[in-house]
């Protein structure tokens, strides 16, 4: 009976003292003023908590058998990884904001485009901090995208980690000659029906966002700040365009997949003769895990596809910012970049510009291992389009709920 | 002594079960206001009035309740016929072990495992096409992200219809259905009035509670209908967290006013359903 009195006891305790916990502010603005080493010196021994898409094995094995262990042996500090993307970084901020949480859970984010934008409105990131940084002197922040996120100056908020375009994705020898614009597209979809769908996810409405500044007369139609009539002008025709062909897509557009794991599966077992995806369609691991065939092909759209960087930032109420910052500064070194390179890894494309490094590390980027299936972001270039301003994804979500899926 | 152990076991009750519920709810119910939330500005009932208005809500419950309907009917269903004509076949252990290893399996992989074997370039597809049933893959049936729900349907039913059949063979154990029914044939009832008689009404109306919490359960099913769902309508626990999820900040409150509605909802058919019922004196 007296036990259980004291565990009650020690319970309601804990539950007290944990919500009268000590308010621990860290001195940001010495921070921002400190030398790099002395920001080392902070940096050592800590631990910092990153929060990141877990959702490709090429991406955990990078994270978990190369940067783990490399920030411990390197710099002393013991990186956690935590999986969440987009929307739940911003629900985790957000929740501690609102709970006035001054240490959070988490320190830095992968995060990029429209969860900069959220992340921003809140007020959740901390910075700016990438001037600090000596490997940010590599990075050419005059190409415009690296230095924009969706329109938005990144300002030293957060810092650029790879760059990618979207890319379709096809089979030759199925599809010898695959649709380039949206006329073409319409002819497919009647000749090969149930063949082609618009996934309900950041990715297909990537894909939306190709055909909108298509539909809006050319790769820079959508530039700018939002402009609403702008976007009603041009979604009314996307939603026509979309609804009157909708009976020839993947089950009759009478539904669409939730997201791109999905399409990918749905592509490689034979429903669907196209999908498309970031990091150029993301095809040489499926390639080489057997996924897809050896016939596996990417391409831009003529019109152009979008081409981003994806970024890493610091959380606003982050208690180890000096060692997220250590961290990140080792991921944008030539060594971590170059790892991160390799087609038969992460095969992603490095942020750093190839006059500023020493000649050592420009010959070893040159004599990387090089793609064998998937096309390379300098064959895409040309059709290269920047990303829009966050509001067009935002209401492109709304509106291709209420427009199609519940129409 | 005895009056102090039921106060703690009270206390813990509410320290475990019925705080963090009613916090979560108050919560809640502060966001769909507008009251709290990084990206609300106070009080509005522009949330409220935007779910109820938009009709997605009631859509997406009608939806759930149809889908968790048919699949506790038909679960219930083949479990009593199950335990009818197999009892004693069941009583052996292979077919006992047989019988409880679905319920080991968790909701998440039985929905892998339905889409895997009913999609159209699933397993069942696959056969179909070797056997020359069909040459494409688009002329298989849409047996799993479908408008009727089939596939969540099969994996509910697969899911919960063994945890009935154990249930209603240790019903019908306890209850002595079988010397019941000896009697009843013995004072001249037949098979079919043993059954209608004896046999459903004993094993329904001693479950009647978990059947209901069991449809409950189902109504708020996530992992199943978010893989083998359509988009639209959608089941609702995966409404509520697509709305909560939002790209749009300012409209994520209305994915609290719909937890708020359903959590009512189901609240007040809970109470319903199981207050203790006043007994009429020289009832039946």
């Amino acid at each position: 009976m007296k036990r259980i009195k004291y565990i009650l006891f020690g319970f309601l305790l804990g539950v007290t003292v944990l919500s009268c916990k000590e308010k621990v502010r860290q001195d940001d603005d010495k921070l921002k003023n400190a030398s790099w080493e002395e920001i080392e010196d902070y940096a050592d021994g800590t631990t910092v908590n990153f929060m990141m898409w877990q959702g490709s094995t090429a991406i955990n094995d990078y994270i978990n058998n190369y940067v783990v262990p490399s920030v411990k042996r390197k710099y002393n500090i013991d990186l956690q990884i935590s999986g969440g993307q987009g929307p739940e970084i911003v629900q985790l901020v957000m929740g501690e904001k609102q709970a006035d949480i001054e240490q959070g859970q988490v320190d830095m984010a992968w995060i990029n485009g429209e969860t900069f934008f959220q992340l921003r409105k809140v007020k959740g990131l901390w910075g700016p901090f990438v001037g600090l940084l000596p490997n940010a002197s590599l990075i050419n922040f005059k190409d415009s995208f690296i230095s924009t996120d969706f329109q938005q100056p990144v300002n030293g908020m957060e810092a650029p980690w790879s760059i990618n375009q979207f890319a379709i994705v096809y089979d030759f020898e199925k599809l010898p000659n695959p649709p380039k614009n949206i006329p073409e597209l319409k002819k497919f979809v009647k000749e090969h029906p149930g063949t082609f769908t618009i996934s309900n996810d950041f990715t297909g409405m990537t894909l939306l966002k190709s055909f909108m500044a298509e539909l809006g007369g050319g790769p820079n139609s959508l530039d700018g700040k939002f402009d609403e009539d702008r976007y009603t002008e041009i979604s009314e025709k996307l939603w026509s365009f979309i609804n009157e062909n909708k009976r020839y897509f993947w089950k009759e557009g009478s539904t669409f997949p939730k997201e791109q794991s999905k399409m990918n599966q749905l592509f490689a077992n034979g429903e669907l003769l196209i999908t498309y995806g970031f990091n150029e369609g993301g095809i040489e691991d499926k390639v080489l895990n057997g996924l897809y065939t050896q016939s596996t092909k990417g391409y831009a759209w003529s019109n152009g596809t979008i081409r981003n960087s994806n970024y890493l930032g610091i959380l606003y109420n982050s208690p180890e910012k000096a060692g997220a910052m250590q961290v990140i500064n080792f991921l944008l070194s030539p060594e971590a970049q170059l790892k991160k390179a390799d087609a038969k890894g992460m095969d992603s494309n490095t942020v750093l510009a190839m006059d500023k490094l020493e000649s050592e590390w420009k010959d070893k980027f040159l004599d990387a291992r090089k793609r064998e299936y998937g096309p390379t972001l300098k064959e895409l270039e040309v059709n290269a389009i920047a990303e829009p301003a966050p509001e067009y994804m935002i209401r492109l979500y709304e509106d291709f709920r209420k427009k199609v899926i519940e129409n | 002594m005895k009056i102090k152990k039921l106060n703690i076991g009270i206390l813990l009750f509410v320290l475990v079960g019925v705080l963090p519920f009613a916090a979560a709810f108050i919560y809640a119910l502060l966001y769909s206001f507008g009251i709290i939330g990084v990206a609300n500005n106070g009080f509005t009932l522009q949330f409220w009035k935007s779910v109820i208005t938009s009709g997605t809500f009631f859509k997406s419950f009608g939806y759930s309740f149809l889908i968790a309907l048919v699949a506790v009917v038909i679960s219930v269903g083949s479990a009593l016929w199950i335990t009818s004509k197999f009892r004693q076949q069941l009583e052996k252990r292979f077919m006992s072990f047989i019988i409880y290893l679905p319920l080991a399996i968790p909701g998440i992989v039985t929905g892998f495992f339905t889409f895997q074997l009913f999609s159209k370039g699933g397993f069942f597809a696959r056969i179909s096409h070797k056997l020359g049933f069909i040459t494409e893959a688009s002329q298989f049936p849409d047996l799993v992200n479908d408008g009727l729900a089939i596939g969540i349907i099969f994996s509910f039913i697969t899911m919960i219809t063994p945890f009935f059949v154990l249930l209603f063979l240790n019903v019908y154990k306890n209850e002595r259905v079988e010397e019941l029914s000896l009697l009843a044939q013995s004072l001249g009832a037949n098979a079919n009035q043993i059954t209608q008689r004896v046999f459903l009404p004993i094993l329904i109306k001693k479950t009647w509670v978990l059947i209901m919490l069991y449809f409950i359960f189902l109504l708020g099913a996530y992992e199943v209908p978010l893989i083998l769902g359509q988009e639209s309508p959608q089941m609702l626990s995966v409404l509520i967290i697509q709305e909560i999820k939002q790209y749009d900040l300012d409209k994520i409150s209305e994915g609290y006013v719909v937890a708020v509605l359903y959590t009512l909802i189901v609240s007040v058919a809970a109470i319903l359903l199981f207050l203790p019922k006043r007994k009429r004196p020289y009832a039946n």
